[in-house]
């Protein structure tokens, strides 16, 4: 599924960049000179990439042994481990979003992922507000979750884990996958400001929210976008669904979905 | 060894021939690429050898190939075709195949009505026939010329060993020249006798074919201008196998023929004017004659006595008048090449008069392939191409052409690997190419296995459904223009940039209409479909 996060990834900071008026993007390194940060990294799949694209990057779990996984793995790559290239840079902590926030303060980070990891955490209105703090003005979030469907119920927890059993029985629990409308509706009412100990801020004459207002049902597409990802069993691999394929809420962002959101300037 | 820095590189190609080359070329056509992967390509032959190769413009090398359109047009596309010396090539605009024990034939043409179905830009030819020293001359100038390749010639592969690393190691190849390369990706483009599969631990399966092809350049009168000039290509099945008129210039050809070993390796040690008359007779005199006289050929170079060309174009006379062949026909050793032509004359390729001095040569042929491309486990971050995963009987010319369409294949996963960020020699990254050419190949080589089964039979019932399979297929054109898109003689129309979508989309729609139509064929015809299906690789 990397390629595809990757992919949606790389077409979102190059538009936003071009839509920033900065024509000199290099097609290679899209982060060239990003702080980015991942939430939840697990073995260092998305990072190594993350850096590669030429990002500044942290990876950070609550996992120790996760890791020691990743930095190991890393170690054995000379574009990520060797520290005079001009390349993106790659760290790995093992700390929570949370105590990371305490440590760098909020708006440190240029882009912040986190993949699947939403979907896992007890308090997500706590997760989200976190990993939004730590946004830069003018940064990107970007999440990948499950929809909570009858659908992503029977591919992902009924055949993935009881009946293929590709995945341990009891890793996802149903009630805890998010809607790509809840996401949405979140940063509706998320001012760019909020303090990051609100969970749902109210709305006052505070700055503008991340998402200013809905066009039948759709943000802007500077300000978010939801874009589902589906698996083509004939071709064996995962596929980003093209931005406006016809009914796309219904059958391709009914079971995973990519959630982007950039954080407003002011 | 231990004290050696390794040198760090992403991709590390084993093996300077044509799948080598090109996958180097490749790599080195893309900025992309340039920017961000340090190449290397390992070589233990001279390279100066093919850079400098010079030919006269009458002579020709005996190694040549097909390349077929699609082929070419990927070599285009990143620019090494340029660099090939196109004066040196010849188009192949039309292809006659038949039976040597019923002389049933098919015929392929660009010219026919058939290929108006191939595409709507007009194409003339089928494939172009290339020396392969100049085909790796021109990818050698292409490199030389956008220097971001490293070559090491003359440095031979010592071993190849794993790194010992906690969670994986990377391959070490240990050169010659007493370097060390740490290779993120190790390619296997050295051939047969891959040292670096015997690396990955990929098993490989096949079989030799207890035949030997004996190749050789033809020196031969120019075509009369009442004919067709020599761009047509020939091919005779016989039991003994198929031998093959490669057209090169007006008047020189190459042949491969491929028959038995014990009968090649009398045929080279005879008189080389013996072994013209004999190639002539291949082509011209019923099964019955042929098999007398390979005895007779045999016979002499067991006894000692070798067979004087007299004697042999007495025999030969002898024969021709046994079976009513008329001496001024086409079919007659004996014909007067000069003036106007008999009728039959463009179903045969033209008399050869003499054989390239030095130019005569035989290989033993085999089938083989590799059970993955793709090395996991102890031997991860390798890939094979070319022959190092396949080798093929070359009764359709389409070992070299698997070998660039692997080339073309996994130069596309590369690139998207690293505009994505990914790395080269994982596995994911390279997974996309052995989903597309393994079964591909394996295809290829399947029909080509059958097909040379098939023709070495005798059997009456056997000869008379190929027969009847082939003067079918000879009558459906559709059919052909389907066999003549499978063997590559359209152009690929896959961009890299993904642009003209909806052409893409309209050419894929007719190719699949055309693979189904194959595939029906195969079905329901029987033997009529499986000789079309292997003859589609008669390319």
């Amino acid at each position: 599924m990397n390629p595809v996060r990757i992919e949606f990834i790389r077409q979102k900071m190059s538009e936003m960049r071009r839509e920033d008026g900065l024509d000199d993007v290099n097609p290679t390194r899209p982060l060239d000179g990003l702080d980015v940060l991942d939430v939840g990294c697990g073995g260092g799949l998305l990072c190594e990439t993350l850096a590669r694209l030429g990002g500044r990057t942290l990876g950070i779990d609550a996992s120790s042994s996760n890791i020691a996984i990743a930095s190991l793995h890393a170690s054995a790559d000379p574009g990520l481990s060797s520290p005079q290239k001009t390349k993106g840079s790659l760290t790995y902590e093992h700390t929570s979003v949370e105590d990371l926030l305490a440590q760098r303060g909020s708006k440190s980070f240029d882009v912040v992922c986190s993949m699947e990891v939403i979907e896992h955490v007890d308090n997500p209105a706590t997760f989200l507000t976190n990993c939004a703090t730590l946004v830069k003005p003018g940064g990107h979030l970007f999440l990948s979750t499950i929809a909570r469907t009858p659908l992503s119920y029977a591919l992902t927890i009924f055949a993935a884990e009881q009946v293929l059993r590709l995945v341990t029985p009891g890793t996802h629990t149903h009630s805890k996958y998010i809607n790509p409308d809840e996401l949405t509706d979140f940063f509706l009412r998320l001012d760019s400001d909020a303090p990051a100990q609100d969970a749902v801020p109210k709305q006052s004459a505070a700055p503008r929210p991340w998402i200013s207002r809905l066009y039948g049902g759709v943000p802007s597409r500077t300000e978010a976008e939801i874009r589902g990802i589906i698996y083509l069993p004939w071709k064996g691999e995962w596929m980003l669904v093209p931005r406006g394929a016809p009914g796309a809420s219904i059958w391709a962002e009914a079971c995973n979905y990519m959630f982007w959101v950039r954080r407003p300037f002011k | 060894m231990a004290t050696t820095t390794p040198q760090e590189s992403d991709v590390v190609i084993v093996g300077g021939g044509p799948a080598g080359l090109a996958l180097a070329c490749a790599l080195a056509s893309a900025p992309a690429i340039q920017d961000s992967l340090r190449v290397v390509l390992v070589e233990a032959a001279d390279l100066n050898k093919v850079r400098n190769w010079n030919e006269g413009p009458s002579t020709f090398s005996n190694r040549v190939s097909s390349i077929t359109n699609a082929s070419q047009s990927f070599l285009g596309e990143i620019g090494a075709w340029a660099h090939v010396d196109e004066g040196r090539t010849c188009p192949i605009e039309e292809m006659q195949v038949w039976d040597g024990v019923s002389d049933a034939r098919v015929t392929f043409s660009m010219q026919d009505d058939h290929a108006s179905i191939l595409s709507a830009e007009p194409e003339t030819q089928l494939a172009r026939l290339t020396e392969n020293l100049n085909l790796q001359r021109g990818l050698l100038r292409y490199l030389d010329k956008n220097g971001t390749v490293e070559l090491a010639d003359k440095v031979k592969v010592q071993s190849i060993v794993r790194e010992e690393r906690e969670g994986g190691g990377w391959p070490l190849v240990h050169l010659s020249d007493g370097r060390v390369l740490r290779a993120r990706l190790l390619v296997g483009a050295d051939g047969f006798n891959s040292p670096v599969r015997a690396y990955s631990g990929i098993q490989s399966y096949g079989w030799a074919y207890e035949t030997s092809a004996i190749v050789a350049t033809l020196v031969h009168n120019p075509r009369t201008s009442f004919q067709a000039p020599n761009t047509v290509a020939y091919q005779r099945f016989l039991p003994t196998g198929p031998i093959a008129f490669l057209p090169l210039s007006p008047t020189a050809s190459s042949m491969v023929w491929s028959t038995k070993p014990h009968l090649a390796k009398a045929l080279l040690s005879s008189d080389p004017a013996v072994l013209t008359a004999m190639i002539n007779a291949a082509f011209r005199l019923p099964e019955v004659s042929l098999r007398y006289l390979h005895q007779r050929i045999l016979d002499s170079a067991s006894g000692g006595k070798p067979l004087s060309p007299e004697q042999l174009h007495e025999e030969i006379a002898w024969r021709e008048r046994s079976h009513h062949i008329d001496s001024r026909s086409a079919y007659s050793l004996a014909a007067d090449t000069g003036g106007v032509p008999p009728e039959d004359a463009d179903s045969l390729p033209p008399l050869v008069t003499s054989m390239q001095p030095g130019t005569a040569a035989s290989f033993p042929l085999k089938l083989s392939h590799a059970d993955e491309y793709i090395g996991d486990g102890a031997g991860a971050r390798t890939v094979l191409v070319g022959d190092a995963a396949h080798t093929i009987h070359p009764l359709a010319g389409q070992g070299l052409n698997m070998g660039i369409g692997d080339v073309e294949s996994l130069f596309r996963c590369i690139h998207k690997s690293v505009l994505n960020g990914g790395d080269v020699g994982s596995r994911t990254a390279l997974l996309p190419y052995a989903r597309e050419r393994y079964f591909e190949n394996h295809k290829i080589l399947a029909a080509c296995d059958k097909l040379h089964k098939l023709y070495a039979s005798t059997a009456e019932p056997v000869v008379w459904a190929r027969s009847v399979g082939l003067e079918v297929l000879n009558e459906l054109d559709s059919v052909k223009a389907a066999i003549m898109l499978n063997a590559g003689s359209r152009r690929s129309r896959k961009s890299l940039s993904g642009t003209q979508l909806g052409v893409n989309f309209g050419a894929d729609a007719v190719e699949t209409i055309a693979r189904n139509l194959s595939g029906v064929s195969t079905l329901t015809k029987g033997v009529a479909g499986m000789v079309g299906d292997g003859l589609q690789k008669v390319l």
